[in-house]
């Protein structure tokens, strides 16, 4: 067996990384989704449905990200069964960007209920007794504002997701980790540290990526921030 | 649909070892207290070599999935200690540690890069005056340390205590990648056996449902108590 050198174990981990980045784009994306809706449920107080979302919010807070992936993977398939619906075929890959959704859904409609209720009442009469239709309302007075309150919260949920999308390999995706421990366990214990230290290196680039991102956007939305109803600043 | 009898079969199975991963979530976050003051302090009173050390390792632990530092722990801990062991003539093998005490490691140490962050943000909450006001009674340092300051620190800190309480006990369900058996452990060690995949997570999703709501619960208590105190 020969030992691959440090670039190319680079090379081989990068070769598999679309596969990650892919789950994490599709959870982050319908995972804010998700959230949004949830969270507009929860503030539009709709009975039945309200209840459900405390529960979700509640679920994917509490239990651990390996068993809502091994949930979806295992459980989803026969309870859909039980409805007529089949999806015994589902993949590894679909199940896992399925749970990676839900649970940063669930995690997010916390931070998105809070950022929605800190935006003042006086804003929602002031756009009121201007005659503002409820769409208008909420494009050009709430999500403004709400924005640059959420986006702290919203910044630590990617953080979390990134790094559980490291776990999807449990399912047998073959992203990052999956390709890590092939190489760690056919080069027999010889660099096993080696391979896990650049995984390691390739999330931290990841993390602080995003990091900055979000970072970046908050400074762009600062200005849609109130400090409280007299003293507005300057609101584009 | 789900099979109860199955059901009920593993839910006493499962909580046969609820216990055992209380106990090792309540060993792994009193040492990330322990860790975590002390990286505060390094902070906070500007020790020099060690506080960048601190902030190497922060910036290290906030990027790096747990699943990786916990392989990282489990392929070069042996060795690192079986190099000091060396250097110091012990006769240990360092092959022979257990999983868990390195799942205790990995966890711990991911865990108070973040306890580091609540402790100093809570004793900082806590206002000069009140020093300025135990020192001019008399109090020495370390009175005031204990009787005024953490009082007040702990009520600061007490929720984030308890989410990172929570966090630990969902952190350890990755030891399975390292066999230390655990409740999400032991739902694969009976699915597997069984066969009966749904039934085995179900179960184990509800145990760890059960503890946080216990948890939040037991903690909201205390704040309350901590609050009427103060």
């Amino acid at each position: 067996m020969v030992t691959p050198s440090t670039w190319e174990i680079v090379s081989l981990l990068l070769d598999v990384a679309h596969i990650t980045f892919i789950i994490l784009l599709a959870s982050a994306v319908l995972g804010l989704l998700l959230g949004a809706v949830l969270t507009m449920i929860n503030v539009k107080n709709i009975p039945v449905l309200k209840q459900i979302t405390v529960v979700i919010s509640s679920f994917t807070r509490s239990v651990p990200i390996i068993i809502q992936l091994f949930i979806v993977y295992y459980a989803l398939p026969p309870l859909l069964g039980n409805f007529g619906i089949n999806v015994t075929s589902m993949s590894a890959t679909v199940a896992a960007i399925l749970a990676l959704t839900l649970y940063h859904g669930g995690y997010l409609t916390e931070v998105l209920r809070a950022a929605y209720k800190a935006v003042d009442k006086g804003q929602h009469e002031a756009a009121d007794s201007l005659g503002y239709t409820p769409t208008k309302k909420f494009f050009r007075i709430i999500l403004p504002q709400t924005v640059p309150v959420a986006l702290p919260g919203w910044g630590n949920a990617l953080i979390h997701l990134i790094h559980d999308t490291s776990l999807v390999f449990a399912l047998g995706v073959a992203d990052i980790m999956g390709r890590a421990e092939l190489i760690a366990a056919s080069s027999f214990g010889m660099n096993q540290v080696q391979v896990f230290l650049i995984v390691a290196a390739i999330y931290i680039v990841v993390t602080f990526l995003s990091d900055g991102m979000v970072r970046l956007f908050e400074k762009k939305t600062q200005k849609f921030k109130l400090d409280s109803g007299l003293k507005a600043k300057r609101v584009a | 649909m789900l099979n109860m009898e199955i059901l009920v079969d593993n839910f006493f199975g499962i909580l046969s070892v609820v216990p055992q991963t209380v106990a090792l979530a309540i060993t792994i976050f009193i040492l990330s207290i322990l860790i975590g003051t002390g990286m505060a302090l390094v902070q906070e009173y500007n020790v020099p070599v060690l506080k960048q050390v601190v902030l190497l390792f922060k910036l290290f632990l906030r990027g790096t999935p747990l699943i990786v530092f916990i392989f990282i722990m489990y392929y070069s801990l042996p060795s690192i200690i079986g190099y000091f062991t060396g250097l110091m003539n012990l006769d240990y093998n360092a092959n022979n540690i257990s999983p868990v005490v390195i799942l205790i490691v990995a966890v711990s140490l991911t865990v108070s890069s973040f306890q580091a962050e609540t402790i100093r943000g809570s004793f900082l909450s806590v206002s000069y005056g009140q020093i300025e006001a135990a020192r001019s009674l008399g109090y020495t340092p370390f009175q005031a340390f204990k009787r005024i300051i953490t009082p007040q620190a702990l009520v600061e800190a007490l929720p984030e205590f308890g989410s990172a309480f929570l966090v630990v006990m969902k952190a350890i369900s990755l030891g399975f990648m390292i066999t230390v058996v655990d409740i999400f452990a032991e739902a694969r060690l009976i699915a597997a056996s069984n066969s009966y995949y749904v039934e085995a997570f179900v179960v184990a999703a509800l145990m760890y449902w059960g503890v946080a709501a216990l948890v939040v619960k037991l903690t909201g208590k205390y704040e309350s108590y901590l609050v009427s105190r103060t």
